[in-house]
């Protein structure tokens, strides 16, 4: 081959699509206090939570999916993708994935469609893995979808966990375009320490609980976190990664108009952008609304801050998740024109 | 600024405490200050201050002027 030859660019992700979907049965803090020994005040200095919504009964992880693939599907003005990903912890059911039914009660039977699994940091890694499908020419247009129902696998019970979670799903449409067209996902920062596996988890329902044999018991049917040791790490982690993401690109924290965290707990979020010296109103938050929603927290926040013109096209923004895995991650993007989803 | 005004700092700014609640005799119990607040204390005095105080160390009953001394010795001990 000629030296002189240049081969075509490699085509970069670009975001063209969102929307987000939370069921629409509310749990106040006060409701959470008829239940459980809180009240609505301590709540709320803890976690800067004020309500969450909450699946029906019968309501499963991929009735929210397809809810929030339909918005996105419209924002971006399609109606085909090549691929489907739904990034989630609580599955339909331990098999198959999830991704496969959404997809083809979207209409989009046909297209690849698999699940990523990176807990909280879902969605990041499914951004990453989205643009590695276009990058590869797998796929021209990706449909992304965060979505989880934490309801199903906390302990209404369980106070430290069931005033935390929320469900919901937020989603992206991706497509081949140019890395330095706004909306170009990129400079990627991922990581993992599978050392710490035990700080978030359900014990129970896989083949590592399987193995050692037994009924579960109530608590490990459960979702379970040790709070403390997650608290350290997620701040830890979410700063670093966002620093590596950020020289990476050569930007100054200065330069980032939006810090888009996963809506972990409002005091993690703060802790973060404090780190990175980025004034805390740059970080947006709207876990006061709906909670932890898991790997639907970032698509679900960007959702609700472009519907109310906080983002907007042109200005800059981080996405930095972390969890368990432990995992975390981190990308940047400048935000595009977007089209209303509604 | 001394090591209990740097502490005080920290904590004012974890709780949006107006500054006439932090004085050096108050516990953190008295502050009403959790379990998730303490690892953030500890994060916050190693990442402002380069001392390493772990989270199990800062009980309810420890005041800010014994949070002071207590990175202070930590300060001695490491130079």
């Amino acid at each position: 081959m000629p030296s002189n030859t240049l081969s075509p660019p490699v085509p970069a992700a670009v975001l063209c699509g969102l929307a987000g979907w939370v069921p629409p049965r509310v749990v106040t803090n006060d409701e959470l206090a008829e239940r459980l020994d809180t009240d609505d005040a301590w709540i709320r200095t803890r976690t800067g939570i004020r309500r969450r919504h909450v699946a029906e009964p019968g309501q499963a992880t991929s009735d929210l999916a397809v809810a929030a693939g339909r918005l996105a599907l419209r924002s971006a003005g399609t109606d085909s993708v090549d691929a489907v990903i739904v990034t989630t912890t609580t599955p339909d059911r331990p098999c198959p994935a999830t991704a496969p039914v959404v997809a083809t009660r979207l209409g989009l039977a046909g297209a690849a469609a698999f699940d990523v699994g990176a807990v909280c940091t879902g969605f990041v890694y499914g951004l990453a893995t989205a643009a590695g499908l276009i990058a590869s020419g797998v796929a021209r247009r990706v449909l992304l979808i965060g979505a989880d129902t934490y309801s199903t696998i906390v302990d209404p019970l369980d106070r430290t966990n069931a005033i935390i979670f929320g469900d919901g799903a937020g989603a992206v449409v991706l497509r081949a375009g140019h890395a330095d067209e706004p909306g170009a996902v990129g400079h990627f920062d991922l990581g993992s320490d599978g050392a710490h596996e035990e700080l978030i988890t359900v014990a129970a329902g896989g083949s590592r609980q399987r193995a050692t044999g037994g009924e579960p018991t109530h608590a490990e049917r459960h979702f379970a976190m040790r709070g403390k040791e997650v608290y350290r790490h997620a701040v830890t982690r979410m700063a670093a990664s966002a620093r590596t993401a950020l020289s990476e690109a050569g930007w100054k924290t200065d330069d980032v108009d939006h810090f888009v965290p996963h809506q972990a707990n409002l005091r993690i979020l703060h802790s973060v952008a404090d780190d990175l010296d980025l004034p805390r109103e740059r970080c947006v938050a709207n876990i006061d609304a709906v909670g932890n929603t898991g790997a639907a927290s970032i698509p679900l926040a960007l959702a609700d801050a472009v519907a109310r013109q906080r983002i907007r096209a042109g200005e800059r923004l981080l996405l930095t998740a972390f969890g368990g895995g432990l995992t975390w991650g981190s990308c940047l993007l400048t935000w595009p024109e977007l089209a209303p989803h509604l | 600024m001394t090591t209990y005004e740097q502490i005080a700092d920290i904590i004012a700014k974890l709780h949006d405490l107006p500054a006439g609640l932090t004085r050096p005799e108050a516990t953190l119990g008295e502050l009403d200050i959790d379990s998730l607040t303490t690892v953030e204390i500890s994060i916050r005095i190693a990442r402002d201050l380069g001392v390493t105080v772990g989270d199990d160390e800062l009980q309810p009953d420890l005041t800010l002027g014994g949070m002071a001394d207590l990175v202070d010795s930590r300060r001695t001990t490491t130079v």
